[in-house]
């Protein structure tokens, strides 16, 4: 195997198995004859291509549950390292959270309202997605709801542990008396939390690994087809 | 019916073609300007495939690997023809009635509003 056809290959991951099940074969196929002989890896427009049609065959509610994930690992990883610098009088409402620079501590505020406001329309899209009447249906929606569960428990449990530096300023919310600052106390558990939000995230992938309703178009198998070997 | 999906069909014109082919052949057809990308390309040829505008014609095994070629079923055939001639009207608003066009307007610049 060429470096090209293995890098090619790995790239289809891009898609769902069910789709490389029937697909990947014929696309690798494509992809070599179409990059100019002698090159190592896929051109950029190729990589660019593969990876929006997997994230369009993988689905919008794939997608949205998996940026929901994406935004819980990053905010508990973002309080995990905001607990590694020593503390400030700047530091309240949230605590830590006014840590420089700017720009990021504002990302991190907006990713909490995006995943709360996420959480209600992306759990109700996956049932729809998953379709209970379907054999075997109930049974991915209800690990599509035990799924959900976990993820609002990691959400509650990062809210209590990152909530520890302002219980040593004496104020449930936080450091507002100006005199108050200190050193680190680095939150280890906010990084558990973190790498459960990102296990959580392959979870939800498993879950919804089925095509999408309306997906018959690349189950050309059934099709009736002259086979002929060259 | 955007332009790389219409040089997708016109491609398969000629007859049933592989997934290589059909790019190389959209690239002639288009003067080069469509390029196609493979993950595009597979994107379109499903979509195609499921509103019955493209079919699976054949399966061969190439270098042991699966290549399968495409070809346009009837109602693709018409779909494409109507957007040629959809086009082509459009088309002939300027080539044609070019004069016309402009003889309506300073016609009506001309009225009294």
């Amino acid at each position: 195997m060429s470096p090209l056809e293995r890098r090619c290959h790995w790239l289809l991951h891009a898609y769902p198995a069910w789709y490389r099940r029937n697909r990947a074969d014929e696309m690798l196929g494509t992809l070599l004859e179409a990059s100019p002989p002698g090159s190592r890896w896929p051109s950029f427009r190729d990589v660019r291509a593969l990876v929006i049609g997997g994230l369009r065959v993988r689905g919008w509610v794939w997608w949205l549950s998996i940026l929901w994930v994406v935004l819980g690992a990053a905010i508990t990883g973002y309080t995990f390292f905001v607990t590694t610098k020593p503390f400030t009088n700047a530091d309240f409402w949230i605590p830590l959270w006014n840590t420089e620079p700017k720009v990021v501590s504002i990302a991190a505020y907006l990713s909490v309202a995006a995943s709360v406001l996420l959480t209600i329309p992306v759990l109700v899209a996956g049932f729809v997605r998953l379709r209970v009447s379907e054999p075997r249906g109930w049974l991915r929606a209800a690990a599509w709801a035990g799924a959900w569960v976990a993820g609002l428990a990691l959400m509650r449990q990062a809210g209590i542990w990152s909530e520890y530096p302002a219980t040593r300023c004496g104020n449930a919310m936080g450091c507002i008396v100006p005199q108050d600052s200190g050193p680190a106390i680095v939150s280890w558990g906010e990084l558990a939390i973190c790498a459960a939000w990102l296990a959580l995230g392959a979870v939800m992938t498993q879950i919804l690994a089925g095509p999408a309703h309306g997906w018959d178009a690349p189950d050309t198998s059934s099709r009736p087809s002259r086979k002929a070997s060259l | 019916m955007r332009e790389p999906t219409y040089f997708v069909l016109a491609s398969l014109l000629d007859g049933p073609l592989h997934g290589y082919a059909i790019i190389q052949r959209t690239g002639e057809l288009s003067g080069g300007r469509v390029r196609l990308a493979t993950g595009t390309l597979y994107t379109a040829l499903d979509r195609l495939t499921a509103e019955g505008y493209v079919e699976l014609v054949r399966e061969e095994i190439v270098n042991g690997r699966a290549r399968r070629s495409y070809g346009l079923t009837p109602p693709g055939a018409s779909a494409l023809r109507a957007e040629a001639t959809r086009m082509a009207d459009a088309a002939r608003l300027v080539t044609d009635g070019g004069r016309d066009l402009k003889a309506g307007r300073s016609a009506r610049k001309a009225s009294p509003a």
